[in-house]
């Protein structure tokens, strides 16, 4: 119970830093610069878009929530060290973990936050266009918050091992060009089926965030919803993986000396 | 007060007389085409960086019109080793990528589960995105991405394919106004485009294989080889290909009407740009007999000319 005040007022933190430094009022600006690019096609006469329409909000909203969750997340623990805001909290019954677990559940909580505002900026862009709504937008939605706690956890860690901008660089290269480099790393598996253990091997290390963004299906015409035991298989994925990063960024932090 | 509204009346009839005048003023200022000597591309970074937005956004637009038109599943080319290991591509069942010239070999870009590496990943990839077998697939209706084609051209006049290929959506239907549409279409790319034989060839296409019209395409087809005879042809661009294809259609378009010599003529034209043309050796070299004097006569008599 003690444990579970501890990380809540951790995460708080970040949420309330995160409020302080507007990056909320940064994602209600791209998200009417998203509503006003809708308004501005249908300005212009192209009838006709919605599915292009659709196609372009879940890819803003993915894109745009992943950045604002790498941000968050890379941003705290460095900031924290720096401003020598670590060392009051540290004096306090809080343990190194609850620490980076307070903090990792605050980034998620922001990412989150900042996902369902852009969600509705861009349910009434995609309104608009005359787009209705289907069950698969929601489980899309699911699978994206899911994938954003991944995306948190691996931003997380890179920042105990990184500088706050080589962990940013790096989280967003990787994210962002993940499913680029695990494509390739398939077709070299594919290509050469001796070494293709090493190649899956790489890939099954990279965070598999393209796994939970269900935006081709969601955008496209009368794609069914995913099976049941795709979205628990998903929910294990990020639960393993992230426990994963949480364990490597403890292992460096314990041992930092501050 | 009077003064102020005789100065309203008076400004917005000047509003009104410019507009009128910026619509005949618009093409001595702003001509179609890229004006010769303005290369501002290579002395200012703005324009460059603007030119290669507008070039980005229309190409993207282009694999997105693919990937609409597959609905949402990718497609990538196969690769050497795939084609020498014979392994099996995939096929439409409604000939779209026929219609469109696609002669590139594909497979879908999540690989099928037999083979794949990547074991329960692979499952939930192709169970997480727009994945299915593509053999004998069919297309979403291409009229859908009729607007994804005004947006790229709009974007990027310059982007020949959007014109082209916007065109053979349109004239899909199987009507005449959708060929006159088409048509239309293509006139306004040209107006955008004066030097391109790749559109000239498709209005001659469509002309000849939709509407009949050999008479109408002839001289169009005409105008496209003059072009690619010029000095500055680059066969390497699109309008290279789409050059062969003007000799081929006015080969054959020609001999439709019955002048045979021409026919000839045209092919044998086309083989010095294109040596090793298949097509145009057989039209410039018609097998013995078959185009004789006593083989026109009988044609003419069919036709009701003689």
């Amino acid at each position: 119970m003690k444990k579970l005040l501890i990380w809540k007022a951790l995460a708080r933190g970040v949420v309330l830093e995160s409020v302080r430094r507007k990056d909320i009022w940064v994602v209600a600006i791209l998200g009417l610069l998203t509503i006003l690019s809708a308004g501005a096609l249908g300005f212009f006469g192209f009838s006709g878009l919605e599915l292009f329409a659709k196609d372009l909000g879940l890819t803003v909203l993915s894109v745009f929530s992943t950045i604002l969750a790498t941000l968050a997340s890379c941003r705290m623990l460095p900031d924290e060290i720096k401003n020598r805001t670590l060392y009051p909290l540290l004096a306090r019954p809080v343990s190194r973990f609850d620490f980076l677990f307070g903090k990792f559940l605050g980034a998620i909580a922001v990412s989150w936050i900042s996902f369902a505002l852009l969600a509705v900026m861009v349910a009434i862009a995609l309104f608009t266009f005359g787009v209705t709504f289907e069950m698969i937008l929601l489980q899309y939605a699911i699978c994206k918050m899911m994938g954003l706690v991944l995306v948190c956890a691996f931003s997380l860690a890179l920042s105990t091992y990184l500088t706050r901008a080589a962990a940013t660089t790096l989280s967003l290269v990787l994210l962002f060009g993940s499913s680029m480099i695990l494509r390739g790393l398939t077709m070299a598996a594919l290509g050469s089926p001796d070494m293709a253990w090493l190649y899956t091997s790489v890939s099954n290390l990279l965070p598999q965030v393209g796994l939970f963004d269900l935006g081709s299906r969601a955008a496209n015409l009368n794609w069914t919803l995913v099976p049941a035991w795709v979205v628990l298989a998903l929910t294990g994925y990020m639960t393993i993986y992230s426990a994963a990063m949480l364990t490597l960024s403890w292992a460096k932090f314990r041992r930092r000396a501050i | 007060m009077a003064y102020s509204g005789i100065w309203a009346i008076g400004s917005i009839a000047v509003l009104v007389g410019s507009g009128y005048f910026a619509k005949h003023l618009s093409p001595l200022v702003n001509p179609p085409g890229r004006p010769l000597g303005l290369e501002a591309h290579e002395t200012h970074a703005g324009a460059s960086l603007l030119g290669q937005f507008r070039t980005s956004t229309s190409s993207w637009l282009w694999l997105k019109t693919d990937l609409y038109l597959h609905n949402g599943v990718e497609l990538r080319a196969q690769t050497e080793a795939e084609i020498a290991a014979g392994e099996k591509q995939i096929h439409d069942a409604d000939g779209w990528h026929d219609a469109i010239g696609d002669e590139v070999r594909h497979v879908t870009a999540i690989p099928e589960k037999h083979g794949d590496p990547r074991g329960i990943f692979g499952d939930i990839e192709r169970a997480t995105q727009s994945y299915s077998d593509m053999q004998g697939h069919t297309h979403i209706d291409p009229k859908s991405a009729l607007p994804l084609y005004r947006l790229m051209t709009w974007l990027d006049p310059q982007f020949l394919p959007g014109w082209t290929i916007g065109a053979t959506v349109l004239a899909n239907e199987r009507k005449d106004s959708a060929v006159v549409r088409a048509l239309d279409y293509l006139a306004e790319g040209l107006v955008d485009n004066p030097q391109s034989i790749a559109l000239r060839v498709e209005i001659a296409r469509l002309k000849v294989t939709r509407q009949r019209d050999f008479t109408g395409g002839i001289p169009i087809l005409r105008d496209a080889i003059n072009l690619a005879q010029a000095a500055d042809f680059d066969a390497n661009t699109e309008d290279g290909e789409a050059a062969l294809d003007a000799f081929r259609w006015l080969s054959l378009s020609l001999r439709e009407i019955g002048e045979f010599q021409e026919s000839i003529d045209s092919a044998i034209q086309g083989l010095r740009l294109f040596a090793d043309d298949p097509v145009l050796r057989r039209m410039a070299n018609p097998a013995p007999g078959i185009w004789t004097s006593e083989s026109q006569k009988s044609y003419y008599e069919e036709l009701g000319k003689s």
